[in-house]
Parts: C-alpha cells; sequence; structure tokens
C-alpha cells in the first residue's frame, strides 16, 4: 500500500523547481482568502482544478473526494447554524449565512485541493531540498523528507501487524468504547517498539557518512529557477493582485452577512 | 525552551524526530477511528502517541508530533489549516515534559511514568491539560482564518485527543517506557543539563498553564457561542491567555529532569558494579 499522492507525469508544472511550487502552493492558500462570494470561490475552484488538469494529477481527486464532500457538507451546516444573515429561508436559517458557509467549504476544499495538486507534482526529495533551498535548517528538512519517506514501509508494518493479531483472533469491532481503545495496544506497541529500536544503528549509519560533520553540504539532486519558474510566478502574482484589485473595487464580497 | 532548538545538534534526537513523526502520520492511515457520533467525530488510536512521545523524547517528540500531523495533511488535507495543527500538535506533546518535573520534589522519583499513583494521576491531568490547549491552539487558528467556528472546533478536537491519551497512553507508556530507557532514548539521556533551560518559579509557571488552557477553552466557548463574537474578536479574547501558557512554558524549565535522571544513571551503574 503507497499512500503516496506523487504521479511522475511529464508535465511542465512536474519541471519546476520546488521553490516555485511552494510559492504557488502558499499563493493558492491565499487567493481564496481574498472573496467572499460563493460565485468567485466557484472561479478560483475552476482555476485551481485547471493548473491540476494541465499537470495531469486530478486522478487523485479520487482518493481524497470523500474528505472533500465531508468538509464540505460539514462546513456547510456549521455556518448555517453559526452564522446569520438578514434574508430568512428556513427555519432559523438566513440566505447570506448559507451562502457563507457555501463560500467558507470552497475555500476549503481549494486549499486541499492545491496541496493535492503540489504533492501529486513534488517527490519528497524535492520537498527536502525546496525547504533547504528557502533557508529552513537542512537537519529539520532531514527529518521531514526521512518522515515521509518512512510512511509507506511503517503502514505496511501496521498493516501486517494488524492482520497477524486479527488472525490470533483480535477483534476491533466488539466491546464498549474503552475496551476497543484498549483492543489497540497489540497493534500499536509492535508499531512502535519495531520502528524505535532502529533509531541508535540509523543514528550511527548517519554520522559514519558525516551526518552534520561539516556545516555547508552538497546535494545529489540539483534545483534550479529557471525561465519558465519566472515566467510562472509573474503570471501567478499578476493574478493575485489583480484579484486583490478586484476586491478592493467591491466585488466579491458578501453583503448582509455577520458572525 | 532552549532545548527545542538545541536537540537538533543530537544525531538522535534528529533520527527520533524523524521516526516518531513517521509512526504519528502513518498510524493515522491504516487504522481507522472509532466513532463517536457516526460520521462527524471519531477517535484514532494515533491521537495518544503525541502526550507519549513528549514524555519519552521531549523536544524531539513535540517536533516530531508537529511534524507527523503536517505529514498526516499531506496525504490528502494540507491547506492552510494545517499550520495551526502544526503549532497545535508541538503544544500537545511539549507541555507534558515540561509540566511533569513541577509535580515532583527535588529528590523523588521523577521518571515519566506511571507505574505509581502519583505518577497515574499527573499523567491523566497532563494529557487532559495539553489537549485542551493544542484544541484551542488549533481551534483558534482556523477561526481567526474564518474556516470552522471555535465553539465547533475545540468540541470536535479536544475529545478526540484526551480520550486516546487518557485511556491508552497510559497503558502505552508502561508498555513503552521500559524498552526506551533500555535503549537509551529518553530525552533525559541523550541531551545534557546546559542544553535545557532551567525553571524559573517553576509553581507559577505550572498555574500560569493551567490558567491560559482552561481559561482559554471557557473565555473562548463563552464569546464565541454565547456572545456570538468569532474571526478577530476570539483571536484578540483569547490572546492574553495563550500568552500565559507560553510565558508559563519558558518558566517551567526541564533542566532538573535531565540532571534527576543523570542521578538515577549514576545511582544503576554503582549498584550495579556493587
Amino acid at each position: 500500500m503507497d499512500p503516496s499522492l506523487y504521479l511522475d507525469r511529464d508535465t511542465w508544472v512536474h519541471h519546476l523547481d520546488p521553490r516555485t511550487k511552494i510559492f504557488l502552493l502558499l499563493g493558492m492558500f491565499v487567493l481564496p482568502f481574498v472573496f467572499l462570494s460563493p460565485l468567485y470561490e466557484a472561479a478560483v475552484l475552476v482555476l485551481v482544478l485547471l493548473f491540476g488538469y494541465l499537470a495531469k494529477v486530478l486522478e487523485n481527486l479520487r482518493r481524497i473526494w470523500f474528505i472533500l464532500v465531508t468538509i464540505a457538507l460539514l462546513t456547510v451546516i456549521l455556518w448555517s447554524i453559526f452564522g446569520s444573515g438578514q434574508t430568512p429561508l428556513f427555519l432559523f436559517v438566513e440566505q447570506e449565512a448559507l451562502l457563507y458557509g457555501i463560500s467558507i467549504a470552497l475555500r476549503i476544499d481549494i486549499t486541499i485541493i492545491a496541496g493535492m495538486i503540489f504533492l501529486s507534482t513534488t517527490r519528497n526529495e524535492e520537498v527536502a531540498i525546496g525547504l533547504v533551498r528557502l533557508g529552513l535548517p537542512y537537519r529539520f528538512a532531514f527529518a521531514v523528507s526521512t518522515a515521509l519517506r518512512l510512511v509507506p514501509t511503517i503502514v505496511t508494518t501496521g498493516l501486517t501487524i494488524s492482520q497477524a493479531q486479527r488472525s490470533r483472533g483480535l477483534d476491533l469491532k466488539s466491546g464498549s468504547v474503552v475496551q476497543r481503545i484498549r483492543k489497540y495496544v497489540p497493534l500499536l506497541v509492535p508499531v512502535f517498539v519495531s520502528t524505535i529500536r532502529s533509531t541508535n544503528v540509523f543514528s550511527m549509519a548517519l554520522e559514519s557518512k558525516g551526518f552534520g560533520a561539516s556545516p555547508k553540504r552538497t546535494f545529489f539532486l540539483q534545483t534550479a529557477v529557471g525561465r519558465r519558474d519566472v515566467l510562472t510566478l509573474i503570471a501567478f502574482t499578476a493574478l493575485l493582485a489583480g484579484s486583490v484589485a478586484l476586491r478592493v473595487a467591491g466585488y466579491g464580497g458578501l453583503e448582509g452577512f455577520s458572525r | 525552551m532552549r532545548e527545542a532548538f538545541a536537540m537538533w545538534r543530537h544525531t538522535q534526537m534528529v533520527v527520533l524526530v524523524a521516526l516518531s513523526a513517521a509512526i504519528y502520520a502513518a498510524l493515522l492511515i491504516p487504522f481507522k477511528g472509532i466513532p463517536l457520533v457516526p460520521g462527524f467525530i471519531e477517535i484514532r488510536p494515533a491521537n495518544a502517541f503525541p502526550v507519549v512521545f513528549g514524555l519519552l523524547f521531549g523536544p524531539a517528540g513535540a517536533w516530531g508530533a508537529a511534524i507527523g500531523n503536517l505529514i498526516g495533511d499531506f496525504f490528502g488535507t494540507l491547506s492552510l489549516g494545517s499550520i495551526g495543527g502544526f503549532v497545535g500538535n508541538f503544544f500537545l506533546a511539549l507541555l507534558p515534559y515540561k509540566m511533569w518535573g513541577a509535580y515532583f520534589r527535588s529528590g523523588e522519583n521523577m521518571e515519566p511514568n506511571v507505574d505509581s499513583g502519583k505518577k497515574f494521576g499527573v499523567y491523566v491531568a497532563l494529557a487532559f491539560l495539553s489537549s485542551v490547549i493544542g484544541a484551542v491552539i488549533i481551534s483558534w487558528f482556523i477561526d481567526l482564518l474564518g474556516l470552522i467556528p471555535f465553539t465547533a472546533s475545540l468540541l470536535l478536537i479536544t475529545p478526540n485527543n484526551a480520550i486516546m491519551a487518557i485511556i491508552l497512553g497510559p497503558i502505552l507508556l508502561l508498555a513503552l517506557y521500559p524498552r526506551v530507557k533500555r535503549w537509551g532514548l529518553l530525552w533525559t539521556e541523550i541531551m545534557n543539563p546546559e542544553e535545557v533551560s532551567g525553571s524559573r518559579l517553576q509553581k507559577v509557571g505550572n498555574v500560569l498553564v493551567w490558567i491560559g488552557g482552561l481559561g482559554a477553552a471557557g473565555v473562548g466557548l463563552l464569546i464565541s457561542y454565547w456572545g456570538g463574537i468569532q474571526g478577530l474578536g476570539v483571536g484578540l479574547g483569547l490572546a492574553p491567555f495563550l500568552v500565559l501558557i507560553v510565558v508559563g512554558s519558558f518558566m517551567l524549565g526541564g533542566r532538573e529532569q535531565v540532571e534527576a535522571a543523570e542521578e538515577l544513571i549514576a545511582v544503576e551503574e554503582e549498584e550495579s558494579r556493587a
């Protein structure tokens, strides 16, 4: 079982420098926050989906559609209850609160889809080197990339242990909540022990290969910001600036809603 | 908080950050949660780990919980809210180890285990408080972004963190502590006393964190649900309590735990030689 979202495709998005992709991701996180109108949020969603289409990674939507739908429904319900407006719609729900709920649902889904596109087009090694090139300490980036690399291995170990314990009669679906929680102990302890016991060997292996021996280090993976990256960043900055200008000019807001 | 940055000098601590992050993130995937309210609230076994990581690995556990939660988001739910999740999980694992020493007198056995009634009581109290504070930080942040109302997210996240940490955490700690100690991987054994900040008015710091945590949750619920205030209003209302938590954490130190561990190792070595 591989939980990684990365899809190996030959597209211009995949070939962008990791730093460019990190900036684009941050920009995509900001863009939906510019507007409050569901219509404008829907336009941003279309834009993000178009970007995903160009990167040929929209098939990963199938893996997260349930999360997107659940979060969207929950958000619309919550804001319909907690928000207030001026136009009664049904029972205690006002039209503006419902519209605000839809906007926020779209906002959350847009950021999740943007995250999915980033992860579908960027390898773990690129994430790590991108973080280092942006000025984060190497040891921190190393911990992030190592953890990312280890997740599939630990997931497989977890599933193997789970199957082994079930074949010995472990039933996670019966009993009270407390009993069911306690039944996870024979699953969690072996996963923890089998992973953590390698710490000392792992540390020695790293140090024997010169980990941290020199403050400046070189990388096998070479990345560089090229013309394509600059053009992409200019286009996205223009889009963001245009969106802010639209909002300042009075478009994309939501009248009559109060929190 | 010096140790949260000084720990990166130790290769073992860096590896512990990576491994604990990987365990936390990985366990969020294969082991489905137990639904409390089907479709809305489910508690996941992985939620027991941040507190346990914090007590065993100290600052490495805190960074591990934060990075692990972020990586968990990498498998489908990475968004702006992930920043709040990073900070919230960091404090969820940081506070138990920072506060642990405040409940034991100098010279008293303060090993982070639950092998006595007093230690079990301290563990439950700290697991509850850190779960509340972790939830307050995340809820505060996502309410400030206007994503989910403070009341709703606080009431969803707190039980999710607290139930597993309180029920499953002590069993895990009992099973794991002797092994981790035998392998020499406790943070108090890896780090040197001079790398860990000393406590200043430790008891006062402990009280400040309690006031900050419970105050933030209480006042947050009060102004958000009954006062009808959200967004920046909740943000400003909770800011003084969040400052209390941070200030209290700085005052708590942690050096005395490292020194106590060194003394314990020296006594054990002497005994084994004798």
